[in-house]
């Protein structure tokens, strides 16, 4: 799935030498579903006051956000083909104030959310019907605003909110004893289990989702594969900030285009 | 003397009546006094909790949908602890918003150390286009609030709980100092509360015939630079009274304003190192050298007499 769009990422990581590949490559599907079949939005108007919100809190998993809104016409060839370069608009962390469907910029993990959160509240102030989404890392999920955010989406009933957490298995490295579902269900949140590599996973899933001015934020737990689709990629190694060069391009593309 | 912490509840009830936009967050305190404007705008007020960085990030998003927040606790929490998310989430993002301390540098003088805040100031001065006001009465809260919440910018307003009692003849203004008086042969600079005993040691000073310059800053950021330069051009001597961190506040900004001036001698007070112990608010002013005996004896050293 999405062959054409991890080729795209591993050529801007590789023309330019800066970017996430594994990263990227956990989150791109489930990206790409948002904005083919769940987002309102509208790519030449990208303020548009009635779209949905998509935060991408994860920064570092941008190669996908850009390669998903150049597929849907918010970016041009030529801001791709200037990825992480000075004459370019997009960066190794997205930047609001210069991409065109990109809400906050992120980088620093732990802040896209709770901007979320605010957004989300924000909306239902305004007496708005407009749905929000936020993509978090699971290593993300370590920083301590995730859990004053997920508290207070709880105590707000923010119904209009919607988290999706790439549950890649980063944070184990480090916190084993992570036991993620509890935690989100022991804050409130309607959590839900999904394979983040399945369309028919997703199709479910959001088919099923209830959006409401005010009730239990939702959490999907969507189980992915760091570096997916690219076999000497996949996983918790030495991929996880590496350029590749022209021979390991050409291998990523064959097993790809396969 | 009318508090300030009442000056604010009572200016958000005055904003909140005609601003929709207006939305109010705190961390757990003032909720007493800020009770009239929950009760008159339920959606527009939240008291989030004890989570001071999700709840400053969680204004960001505020901000974007185009609401007005302002986000109120003590200094040290709101301002150091949360000081990444005012950095990334509005500096860096551009978004505007309205931040409000109680118990700036030691206000909270019996509490100690855990809730003193000396770096809130050159915190978000460091920040391009923010604006950090220090006022010093109920009054010029009110004026600079209203001239400035509105404006866009990262605003900071540090409250300060011992208000200095001076009536101006000027105008407050946004980015200008008061001349409280004028005189030729130094300049004292200071800001908030410590008006009052810059105020005082000024009238004794007349008394020793000496002249002293008083400029009063409710503004910090942007920093009034040409007002300075000019009371320096004249006096050459500058003493700032500042209940800030001794780097990058009043003092270095002077300084930075005398720039062609042949400055004779320049003297600060300030709080350079954590405050230990405790103690009521005078009485940690006393142990620092915030006293107008202190002011009075710096400034006669600065004439060299």
């Amino acid at each position: 799935m999405n062959s054409d769009l991890r080729i795209k990422i591993s050529e801007m990581v590789q023309r330019s030498g800066e970017g996430h590949i594994p990263s990227s490559y956990s989150i791109v599907d489930i990206v790409e579903f948002l904005y083919a079949k769940v987002l309102k939005y509208k790519q030449h108007q990208p303020d548009w006051t009635e779209r949905d919100y998509f935060i991408l809190s994860k920064g570092h998993g941008c190669g996908a956000l850009y390669a998903v809104l150049h597929k849907y016409g918010f970016l041009s060839d030529r801001d791709i083909e200037d990825y992480s370069t000075d004459k370019g608009i997009l960066g190794g962390h997205p930047d609001m104030t210069k991409v065109p469907g990109a809400e906050a910029s992120t980088g620093s993990l732990g802040h896209g959310f709770p901007t979320a959160v605010g957004i989300a509240l924000g909306l239902r102030i305004k007496k708005k019907n407009n749905r929000v989404f936020v993509l978090l890392g699971d290593g993300e999920c370590h920083e301590g605003t995730i859990w004053e955010a997920a508290n207070i989406g709880n105590n707000l009933q923010l119904g209009n909110l919607c988290a999706i957490i790439d549950w890649n298995g980063s944070a184990a490295q480090l916190m084993p004893r992570e036991g993620l579902s509890s935690k989100w269900k022991a804050f409130g949140w309607e959590c839900h289990l999904i394979d983040g590599h399945s369309k028919e996973d997703f199709e479910r899933i959001f088919a099923r989702l209830k959006f409401e001015i005010n009730g239990s934020p939702k959490v999907i737990l969507a189980k992915t594969i760091k570096g997916k689709g690219v076999s000497f990629i996949e996983g918790h190694g030495v991929w996880h900030h590496r350029i590749p060069n022209e021979s390991e391009m050409s291998l990523i593309r064959r097993e790809l285009q396969k | 003397m009318k508090k300030l912490r009442q000056e604010f509840a009572d200016t958000m009830l005055e904003i909140g009546e005609t601003d929709e936009s207006l939305v109010v967050m705190v961390g757990d305190i003032s909720h007493g006094i800020l009770k009239p404007f929950a009760e008159k705008h339920p959606d527009r007020y939240y008291n989030i909790g004890i989570c001071e960085p999700a709840m400053v990030n969680l204004a960001a998003g505020l901000s974007k949908v185009g609401l007005t927040p302002v986000v109120h606790t003590i200094a040290p929490f709101i301002i150091e602890r949360a000081y990444e998310q005012i950095k990334l989430d509005f500096g860096y993002q551009k978004l505007p918003i309205n931040l409000i301390s109680v118990g700036g540098a030691f206000d909270y003088a019996q509490l100690g150390c855990s809730h003193h805040c000396y770096t809130d100031v050159s915190l978000i001065s460091h920040i391009k286009d923010s604006c950090v006001f220090c006022p010093g009465s109920a009054e010029e809260f009110n004026t600079l609030f209203k001239q400035s919440y509105n404006n866009g910018k990262i605003n900071y307003f540090r409250l300060t709980e011992n208000p200095h009692g001076i009536e101006h003849d000027q105008s407050i203004k946004v980015g200008e100092g008061v001349v409280v008086a004028e005189g030729s042969d130094l300049t004292i600079v200071t800001t908030g509360a410590q008006l009052k005993k810059c105020y005082a040691a000024t009238e004794v000073l007349k008394a020793e015939n000496i002249a002293v310059e008083l400029i009063y800053l409710p503004t910090l950021h942007p920093f009034p630079k040409e007002q300075i330069h000019k009371s320096l051009s004249k006096t050459k001597r500058l003493l700032t009274v500042e209940e800030l961190s001794s780097h990058c506040g009043i003092y270095s900004s002077s300084l930075e304003a005398s720039l062609g001036i042949n400055i004779e001698k320049a003297i600060q007070i300030a709080i350079d190192d954590f405050i230990y112990g405790y103690g009521t608010y005078e009485e940690v002013c006393e142990r620092n050298g915030f006293t107008e005996l202190n002011i009075i004896k710096k400034a006669m050293e600065l004439k060299g007499v």
